[in-house]
């Protein structure tokens, strides 16, 4: 059917079609003269979700940056800043309390050793300064004698 | 990608028609409001990154699942199924005289100096009612080839049908349409 129209020069066919997007374009801008009018309320709660989702748009584009970011550090204004590098004397900083935790250990282990040099060397003197010879205590004799009771004291009616 | 201004100004120019087109499948101001709020998420929170031209198939793609997922919800699944059956019904759209409602709404709608403002709004209600009334199919593709100006191709890619199937939808509804307002005594 694709005749002619008469004083257009154009087939039927196309003439229909040409007239159906036209009424078409008719009825859409009909429908958009009605959209732009409507109620308060919806247009608002319309926003609200449009803002919403630039919202979400916004942390998905920052998810990527914070994972690999640094941790959170404060600026000289006490300013909460997140990410980029640690300037060198913060890093330098951060290290002092390991510093201080391995010296501190060091300082009790050197304290400990000389506390058990020192009880060594009193019992040394004692044993050295008394009167009974430190061989005595290699003699099984002497601590058979040790252990022994002193006997009792004779007794006279 | 899509800059943040880009995107916002996308949502912005969509997000009437968008609540349209939901109210027009779903008939409740509240459900569709919700459909277009989960829709626009949806792109923000998955697509963000797509280059600002491929924005506006990729919305209407989740905003058509929300909708989808909005009649699942509800469980009327099987009543939007038999509004499908309606797709197919044929059309006596033969014989109707498009130029005629062309003409009318030429008269009626086309100029400004048009006196009658009130008949204007109601005539913009009767368009509006009378799109609502569309069966399903004939209204998403109308909509979509028309109102949201995408090709016969991409219309028919979203609507998971052929190109002949989109320009049979569309040539019924503007049939359908033109010959429901000559009905509600729009003439010349």
């Amino acid at each position: 059917m694709n005749t002619n129209h008469p004083g257009f020069g154009i087939s039927r066919d196309d003439h229909a079609l040409q007239l159906q997007a036209r009424l078409a374009g008719k009825f859409a801008a009909a429908l958009s003269e009605g959209a732009r009018t409507l109620p308060h309320d919806i247009t608002e709660r319309l926003r609200f979700s449009r803002e919403q989702a630039l919202v979400k748009a916004r942390e998905m584009r920052l998810a990527p940056q914070l994972a690999s970011a640094t941790p959170a550090w404060l600026n000289s204004a006490g300013t909460l800043v997140l990410g980029g590098p640690l300037p060198g004397w913060h890093r330098a900083l951060s290290l002092f309390p390991l510093l201080m935790l391995v010296a501190g250990m060091f300082l009790i282990d050197h304290w400990a050793t000389r506390e058990q040099v020192v009880a060594v060397a009193d019992v040394d003197a004692v044993l050295l300064a008394d009167d009974l010879p430190p061989a005595a205590y290699q003699d099984p004799g002497f601590i058979e004698f040790l252990r022994t009771p002193p006997p009792l004291p004779l007794s006279f009616p | 990608m899509a800059t943040e201004k880009e995107l916002s100004d996308f949502l912005k120019s969509v997000e009437k028609r968008a609540f349209k087109r939901a109210v027009y499948a779903v008939r409740n101001d509240d459900a569709a409001l919700d459909i277009v709020q989960d829709a626009m998420i949806k792109l923000a929170e998955k697509y963000a990154d797509r280059p600002a031209a491929e924005l506006p198939l990729i919305f209407q793609r989740i905003l058509s699942n929300a909708t989808m997922d909005w009649f699942r919800r509800e469980k009327v699944r099987n009543a939007f199924v038999q509004n499908l059956s309606e797709f197919e019904k044929a059309d006596d759209e033969g014989d109707f005289d498009l130029l005629e409602t062309l003409h009318t709404l030429d008269g009626q709608l086309g100029s400004e100096s048009a006196a009658d403002t009130v008949s204007r709004a109601q005539i913009l209600l009767l368009i509006d009612h009378e799109v609502a009334e569309l069966p399903a199919r004939q209204r998403e593709a109308f909509l979509l080839r028309y109102w949201e100006e995408f090709d016969v191709s991409e219309t028919a890619a979203l609507m998971g049908c052929s190109e002949g199937s989109v320009k049979t939808h569309c040539s019924r509804a503007v049939h359908a349409l033109a010959k429901s307002l000559a009905a509600k005594g729009i003439k010349p």
